[in-house]
């Protein structure tokens, strides 16, 4: 395993081009041994493309990659059977059975897992003899996760793990990477989920047109620095009473969702639920203080959008 | 249910190495596989020129040009026909199909080098080529036109099977920069075409005189005339010198692709 100090992943001003189309574009990134990191962004944000980079698989035109310390490309040979990526259904051969193409990559690895337990632990050993086509999508994510791990990778690039399964096997591949983050192994996935990310992962990452436009913990990116406190209710609530009642400016963006702009504390709360109950005014949601996730995204990468 | 992976499971120190012979073991064996499970391969790879044989033998096999039966003789041209085909339009299409589906990619970033997966594709193309041969092989014994020693008949074998592995590398080549439907008929312009004007389906002579002309400067033609050869108890230099040279760019042009593939 790494030296703890070390980060896992680091990736210094990484620029890569195609053609007159800039993918990446200076990228600085840091994941810590042992650290699940979500790379969260709209389509063409640069997520696969620095991945790739990280895997060897693309060359940098600009900047450097250090994967366990190692140049992906140079030290490709010392790197990889540490490294374990899982694609979207994985690629495998229609016809191949789970059982074969999973010994297949246990014997690229000197020390590997043992192919049959791991594929009783991914709950696949019913259908190790079933051909890929015949596995259900969820199915054939868990062998994708199960070929990524048969080496004992000591990273994990996770490439949508969950994209078109449904909610109980998206359950089910989130308890594996849970499982994955608790046995100390370091996991770098790409989603387009905000849940997925704010569920799994210690940090996110929002990518847009190939910068990083926000890090941190799920906690950090939805407090932010403007606080604030929304609510639903009945709609066209007097808003110059309530302002005056509360303190603070109040609107109302859409019909029946209103926001406070004010730094939020028990007195506040405790001035809006007076207003409320004085109005005999019904509170739907409430939200303190934090945003969603899909609030941050949405507003990060449309700040890009008019910039 | 135990956890998918444990704690004490990741390892604490480097790596060795992987072991080459075992992955390349175990890489022609997924080829082979691969191969057996698809019929459509199987028809026009194996099928389609042992049945031309089977017709053709059927037909002429038992006439003779005065120093072989012609059933003895199209062992040598219809052989260089399957073995070409084998070898062209396996490994070429295998390998599109493998990167349309991202297979490629994860095999270019898994432990063992691509160059490995790359070798086994081409090495898995020599026993499925040594099946057709000996099917046909079969069929001529079968229908009495037959007229080969054992040596013989071994060093024919030896110079089909080594003399298609140049093929394969164009078909990975065509297999590394192409899609799956791109491949197929790239490879198929290239091998039809090829075959006819090399005199593996008819004599060379029943040709028109362009036709003859062109020969001399293919692949297939070359294969096909060191395959007579060995009949004849020639040792056919001048052919394993083109053959050589075809490897040469074969390989050459199968290095580029590789860098360029994705």
């Amino acid at each position: 395993m790494t030296d703890a100090a070390e980060p896992a992943i680091l990736v210094r001003g990484l620029t890569k081009r195609y053609g007159s189309l800039t993918a990446v574009d200076g990228l600085e990134l840091q994941v810590a041994a042992g650290e699940t990191l979500a790379l969260l962004g709209p389509n063409g944000a640069g997520k696969t493309t620095t991945v790739e980079c990280c895997e060897g698989y693309r060359v940098p035109d600009a900047g450097t990659v250090r994967v366990l310390g190692l140049d992906p490309r140079r030290d490709a040979r010392r790197l990889r059977p540490r490294v374990g990526l899982m694609l979207q259904e994985g690629g495998v051969y229609p016809m191949a059975r789970p059982q074969e193409v999973l010994r297949l990559f246990a014997a690229f690895h000197a020390d590997p897992l043992d192919p049959d337990e791991l594929l009783e632990r991914v709950g696949l050993s019913d259908t190790r003899r079933t051909r890929f086509r015949d596995l259900s999508g969820g199915q054939k994510q868990r062998l994708s996760l199960a070929l990524a791990l048969v080496g004992r990778p000591e990273v994990v690039f996770l490439d949508e793990p969950t994209a078109g399964l449904d909610p109980a096997a998206r359950r089910r591949t989130w308890e594996h990477i849970g499982e994955l983050r608790a046995a100390g192994v370091t996991v770098v996935l790409t989603t387009h989920l905000l849940d997925e990310a704010e569920q799994l992962a210690d940090r996110v990452a929002i990518m847009d047109r190939g910068q990083l436009v926000a890090l941190g913990t799920p906690d950090e990116l939805t407090h932010g620095q403007r606080a604030r406190l929304s609510f639903t209710a009945q709609p066209d609530l007097d808003l110059a009473d309530l302002a005056a009642a509360v303190g603070a400016r109040v609107e109302q963006p859409r019909p029946g969702r209103y926001v406070v702009h004010a730094a939020n504390d028990p007195q506040l709360v405790a001035r809006l639920t007076a207003w409320l109950a004085s109005h005999d005014v019904e509170l739907g949601e409430l939200q303190a203080g934090k945003r969603s996730l899909e609030e941050v995204f949405l507003r990060l990468t449309a700040e890009e959008d008019r910039t | 249910m135990k956890p998918l992976i444990a704690p004490e499971e990741l390892p604490t120190t480097g790596r060795p190495h992987w072991r080459a012979l075992r992955v390349v073991r175990n890489e022609v064996a997924e080829e082979l596989r691969a191969v057996l499970r698809d019929p459509t391969t199987l028809f026009f790879s194996a099928a389609m020129p042992v049945g031309f044989f089977a017709l053709f033998v059927g037909l002429w096999g038992a006439e003779t040009d005065g120093v072989v039966t012609v059933g003895t003789a199209m062992l040598a041209t219809f052989g260089t026909f399957g073995v070409v085909g084998v070898c062209l339009l396996t490994p070429g299409i295998g390998i599109a199909e493998d990167r349309d589906r991202g297979w490629l990619r994860v095999k270019r970033v898994s432990a063992t080098p691509l160059p490995v997966t790359l070798a086994a594709k081409v090495l898995a193309a020599v026993p499925h080529a040594l099946v057709v041969l000996l099917a046909m092989t079969a069929i001529s014994a079968a229908t009495g036109t037959l007229h080969l020693d054992a040596v013989v008949w071994a060093r024919l074998m030896g110079a089909l099977l080594i003399g298609g592995v140049p093929f394969a590398l164009v078909g990975l080549t065509v297999g590394l920069l192409t899609s799956p439907n791109g491949a197929t008929a790239v490879l198929m312009a290239l091998f039809i075409p090829s075959a006819v004007a090399s005199g593996l389906w008819m004599p060379l002579e029943m040709l028109p005189d362009g036709v003859q002309q062109v020969a001399p400067w293919l692949p297939t033609y070359h294969l096909a005339q060191l395959a007579l050869a060995q009949m004849d108890g020639r040792v056919g230099l001048d052919h394993v010198v083109a053959l050589l040279t075809f490897a040469a760019l074969g390989a050459g042009a199968a290095t580029l692709a590789y860098r360029h593939a994705r």
